[in-house]
């Protein structure tokens, strides 16, 4: 999941002389919405000339048709079998979606936290960023069996590692938007009678906050991006579990669907979290 | 000018760096190249490997050792052209043989029967004293492995079905964490896992026991037909150093546990343990009609297949079972029992 950068947040609100506006709002509205469909089908059109080329084997390109046919076998309860391993595909993903929420809550406001304090108080940043770079650093399947052998193999391990993939991001970017807070600002509230805390409630944090929201985004990536290592272990129901049980298959049209069901949940995340940011900090830019 | 002398140095670093892999394979660019596929599970691959017993049998060829962690990823590499011989369990060969992978692929020899090597195991104190006890209990074993196809056949034996136990899919590693946490009341899983269980736990049933009761799991080696019609007097000589392998395991276990040892970083001693709980057949097992069979006789292990791609079709992992013939047609039978002779 990548982080967009939005520049088009106040289109809506910019007066313009009406007769004009309208075939350029249509076309706005056509570019936006037409686009990205058009690349959809010339996607799969492409997908599908791929596969009937029959260069490659079906296991490494099913037809479109298959993985469509193999969602619709997830999703259903078919022949007396219920979804993929007992669960229908929107079961796995509640589930992997239920860990991702309570992980990056937890990493996240850890992170910002952190990251207040490491951006305000300078002798806490110089202690506490090595440890975040070298946890940064770590890929979680490197220590995910740690977590297995000291916190089980049941909801904690999962939700612990998402969390730990959450936090440096948000730490990081929250450091940084604190750090860069406008010093003339801050003098100015002093300067008008502020305490330290008023300085930091009412000039840092209302400065940082866009900077720390795109670090939510990135941590909410981070954490959707190591799904399937959290549950590498026990991991049904789950979609991560899904994917690693059907590729232990070679089954390829279900790790195609569980890949597709992470990559929309994950889009359909960041617009909620673009739009949450839009609401909460419209000051973002204006500064 | 500083933007163009780092970029310089990130150019001729790259250049380097592709340039300098590590590689000790001491391949010869002037020879045609086998590659074969093992996984670390104690067999004579390891001892051939070890020994280099091919590369001295066949120095016409480069000989390359690819490892491998899972069935699965060998079918994946077979079915990518990337193997010429592969090494697996009983349960992804039936996979691979049946639609929609079919990959073309012969079974060419029997690496090793499971035994008491591979047993499902109730922790003590979990108030299981045999497999009807299971029921509504945790049971871990890695998925899709020949330990899973085993417990699911302990299960139905004793009339439970997949559902009436709480399955629980761990690697070995995980099994004995989330056992020794008490997470988990039983597992079925595989040495030296299960050495660490049998401390604190005791056998419900081996896989000894279930291959008795026809429903035995084996770790095979397959080679790809293309390559077996190309050059069948390769798959000859590789069929003779497997089978001296077997040789050695029976005839001189230290010399055949020291040369594994040696491969998959263990004490001698406790390949030379895990040996004894494994079914190393002799070569004159392999190509008898309970196994591979005798040229133009496909032996049991078809029927072994069948049974195990029945199971996948039940468990919703192929769309339906393969029938007998294509098993029978993918024994690779060419000149047995005789080619095995030394």
């Amino acid at each position: 999941m990548s982080v967009f950068v939005d520049i088009t947040p106040d289109e809506a609100h910019v007066a313009k002389p009406a007769a004009e506006a309208r075939p350029r709002h249509w076309r706005g509205r056509l570019t936006r919405v037409a686009l990205p469909l058009l690349s959809v089908v010339v996607f799969v059109i492409v997908w599908q000339a791929a596969a009937a080329a029959g260069i490659w084997n079906q296991t490494f390109v099913p037809y479109p048709a298959t993985v469509w046919r193999a969602f619709l076998d997830v999703s259903t309860t078919h022949d007396g079998v219920r979804g993929y391993a007992g669960y229908l595909l929107w079961e796995h993903l509640y589930m992997t979606l239920r860990r991702v929420f309570v992980g990056v809550v937890i990493g996240v406001a850890l992170g910002v936290l952190l990251g207040l304090v490491m951006g305000s108080v300078g002798w806490v940043r110089s202690v506490l960023e090595p440890w975040l770079t070298f946890l940064r650093a770590l890929p979680p399947l490197a220590y995910f069996f740690l977590l297995v052998i000291w916190l089980g193999i049941d909801e904690a391990p999962k939700i612990t590692l998402l969390a730990l993939a959450a936090l440096p991001p948000a730490a990081v970017a929250t450091t940084a938007a604190v750090v860069a807070a406008p010093v003339g600002l801050q003098e100015a509230a002093r300067a008008l009678g502020a305490t330290r805390t008023q300085v930091i409630r009412d000039v840092v944090i209302p400065s940082a906050l866009p900077e720390t929201f795109t670090g939510i985004r990135l941590a909410v990536g981070m954490a959707y991006s190591s799904v399937v290592a959290a549950e590498l272990f026990n991991g049904i129901p789950g979609i991560g579990g899904l994917v690693k049980d059907a590729s232990n298959y070679n089954n390829t049209p279900v790790v195609l669907v569980g890949i597709f069901a992470i990559g929309f949940s994950g889009l359909v995340i960041d617009g909620l979290l673009r739009a949450a940011e839009r609401r909460a900090v419209p000051w973002r830019g204006k500064l | 000018m500083k933007l163009k002398a780092l970029l310089a140095a990130v150019g001729v670093a790259a250049m380097t760096l592709a340039g300098c892999a590590v590689d000790h394979s001491g391949q010869d660019a002037a020879k045609p190249t086998i590659r074969i596929g093992y996984q670390t599970f104690p067999s004579g691959d390891l001892i051939v490997k070890n020994s280099k017993w091919l590369e001295e049998a066949l120095p016409d060829f480069n000989i390359k050792w690819i490892k491998f962690d899972s069935g699965a990823d060998v079918n994946t590499a077979f079915i990518a052209k990337e193997l010429d011989f592969g090494a697996l369990g009983s349960s992804p060969v039936a996979r691979g043989l049946s639609a929609p992978l079919n990959i073309p692929y012969k079974v060419a020899f029997v690496l090793d029967v499971a035994g008491d090597n591979e047993a499902l195991v109730a922790r003590n104190g979990s108030n299981i004293n045999s497999i009807a006890d299971l029921r509504g209990k945790r049971v871990g074993t890695p998925f899709a492995s020949t330990a899973h196809y085993s417990l699911l056949a302990a299960l139905s034996q004793n009339g439970l079905s997949a559902n009436d136990v709480q399955l629980v899919d761990l690697q070995p590693q995980a099994i004995l964490a989330a056992w020794d946490r008490g997470d988990i009341d039983a597992a079925y899983t595989w040495l030296p896992t299960l050495d660490d269980l049998r401390k604190t736990g005791r056998d419900l049933i081996t896989s000894r026991q279930l291959a008795k009761d026809g429903k035995p799991t084996l770790d095979l080696a397959a080679v790809r037909t293309e390559f077996s019609d190309a050059h069948p007097e390769v798959v000859d000589t590789w069929r003779k150093q497997e089978a001296r392998a077997l040789d050695t395991i029976k005839d001189d276990p230290d010399a055949a546990a020291k040369a594994i040892a040696a491969e998959i970083g263990l004490s001698p001693e406790d390949v030379a343990g895990q040996l004894k709980q494994g079914v190393y057949l002799t070569p004159a097992e392999v190509a008898s009609a309970e196994w591979l069979g005798s040229d133009g006789k496909p032996g049991n292990i078809a029927a072994n297949l069948e049974s195990a791609s029945q199971f996948l079709a039940e468990q919703k992992q192929i769309p339906s079972a393969a029938p007998l013939k294509t098993f029978q047609d993918a024994i690779y039978t060419k000149g047995l029992p005789d080619a095995l002779k030394q």
